[in-house]
């Protein structure tokens, strides 16, 4: 089936501005600036576009709200920090489909009446870094950002900002800060950006897969759009898949197509030839399913209803013989160690679960250690600037009540049932 | 089974020097001739705001904003004298969470 993102298959190479040009690139823009910015935003909210970063919020939305906030000047800020263990979809897009970021960038900005977008480049994509910078000069030479694009009175300036390598730095709020020129410490919550973002001023900030949907959005409308996916899902998603299955690599699948064929299509399943354990369709931070709901629909209702979430489409494979007591450990120490320090009851949250996780490694506690997760979980939920507190709790309540086995057996043996 | 005096060490108790106070814990405790007490450092108990936090255990007594100034009490109830109920202002559901954490030997 044709993509909307990547409709030649997953690009090999960096496509250069010719290449776009010639495959109809930047017609959108052109179009675009004949029309006024509310259009823009119409089409993108009639095309039901989400956000790609792992929440999913209407992006039309998110732009009618920056663009209605009084304040001057707006701006746009695409995010590509990118730092979920296992994404590698805003690194794709980003080397190989620079112009089509590009352009979703500037038409983002166009529809909320920005005067300046920052692009938020995780620093350690250096290929990604460089292909961004290239296109920038390109597309500023051929006059598609800069003063008086097209004769339109719209001028764009765009500046690239590396992003520190730590996981809250992708948080929209940190994100905000890291361009101000701080640390990259989420803030509280409201406001919310699109009214007080950066430099104080109306901002919106979207993941770098969302802008990229925006040019075919715009250019072939919302009713083709919306013949992939499903009514509440549109378009489609790019999934990242890691080693644990044969063809480990991204694919742009549309929304509500089922697990299966993800991992058995696309990844030539698990590797190994292994039995599938779990599932965690959105790692590290979704709640695990068992390999029953393997049918289930890839987008956000039919994972919601299933028990778990989407995210940002990475996708993780527990094969038989692993035990999900150490897979969790790994979660709950990555968690514990990308808490960002400020909020106490996120440190006080994440530090627990991995010491206790560890403690029913090494069989202490007794079973009455089990019921201490949802307490500590409980206590600490809604509290936290961001949603990182939220995280290790779907993990570690939905292996205990999959996996009770496991549990047991270090916390009555004090061995491993696996290792 | 020993007693243990635990100490917060995460960055908020750190910064209002809980490492200090560890080390002067130990020193007054040793003097006191108490020898069944151990001073141990914990990763944090949720109350930031109001560390330095020190708790007691199996014995459950929590102080909390403890300043070097209030150890000599904190030994003397170590050793057998009262309570410090002055430096017991921790809202009564945090304890009772950490508490059960430490039931289960989380420290």
């Amino acid at each position: 089936m044709e993509g909307v993102l990547f409709p030649r298959g997953v690009p090999e190479g960096r496509e250069g501005f010719k290449e776009y040009r010639d495959r109809g690139g930047y017609q959108a823009l052109e179009k675009t600036l004949r029309s006024v910015p509310e259009e823009v935003i119409q089409i993108v909210s009639d095309a039901g576009l989400r956000g790609r970063g792992g929440a999913g919020f209407p992006t039309g939305k998110k732009w009618q709200f920056t663009r209605e906030a009084p304040e001057q000047p707006r701006y746009l800020v695409l995010n590509g920090g990118e730092d979920e263990p296992g994404s590698k979809k805003d690194r794709v897009l980003l080397e190989n489909l620079p112009h089509l970021v590009l352009e979703g960038t500037i038409l983002g900005a166009y529809a909320i009446g920005a005067s300046k977008a920052y692009l938020y480049i995780n620093a350690r994509y250096d290929d990604a870094l460089k292909s961004v910078k290239d296109a920038l000069a390109e597309a500023k030479s051929a006059g598609y950002y800069g003063s008086n694009i097209g004769g339109s009175g719209f001028n764009l300036e765009i500046e690239i900002v590396p992003a520190p390598h730590n996981y809250v730095a992708g948080e929209d709020t940190a994100v905000i800060e890291v361009i101000e020129g701080k640390k990259a410490w989420p803030r509280q919550k409201p406001p919310f950006p699109v009214t007080v973002g950066l430099f104080g001023k109306p901002t919106s900030v979207n993941n770098v897969e969302t802008l990229a949907n925006v040019p075919p959005i715009v250019l072939r409308g919302a009713d083709w759009y919306r013949r992939f996916g499903t009514a509440e899902s549109a378009g489609t998603m790019i999934f990242s898949l890691n080693d644990d299955v044969n063809r480990p690599g991204v694919y742009e699948l549309p929304f509500g197509t089922p697990l299966r064929y993800l991992i058995e299509e696309c990844g030539g399943g698990i590797k190994g030839g292994k039995k599938i354990k779990a599932i965690m369709p959105a790692a590290p931070s979704s709640a695990f399913l068992p390999p029953e709901k393997i049918d289930t629909a890839l987008d956000h209702n039919s994972m919601r209803e299933a028990g778990s979430a989407l995210g940002c489409g990475v996708v993780k494979l527990v094969g038989e013989g692993t035990c999900i007591v150490e897979e969790l450990i790994k979660i709950a120490d990555f968690f514990a160690s990308e808490s960002c320090g400020q909020c106490p009851a996120c440190r006080m949250e994440t530090s627990s679960l991995a010491m206790m996780l560890k403690k029913v490694q090494a069989g202490q506690g007794g079973m009455p250690m089990l019921e201490q997760f949802g307490k500590i979980l409980a206590f600490n939920k809604g509290k936290g600037f961001c949603n990182l507190i939220a995280m290790p709790g779907p993990p570690i309540e939905s292996a205990i009540k999959l996996f009770p086995a496991d549990f047991q057996a270090h916390l009555t043996t004090g061995k491993c049932p696996v290792n | 089974m020993a007693r243990i005096c635990l100490v917060c060490q995460n960055i908020d108790c750190k910064s209002r020097g809980s490492e200090q106070l560890t080390t002067e814990l130990q020193q007054k405790i040793a003097a006191k001739g108490i020898a069944d007490v151990e001073v141990k450092p914990y990763m944090c108990f949720g109350a930031c705001q109001e560390g330095p936090n020190i708790v007691l255990y199996p014995e459950k007594s929590w102080y909390a904003k403890v300043q070097p100034r209030d150890l000599d009490d904190i030994v003397e109830h170590l050793a057998g004298g009262p309570h410090v109920q002055r430096l017991d202002t921790i809202d009564s559901s945090l304890k009772e969470l950490i508490y059960q954490l430490l039931d289960t030997g989380v420290f």
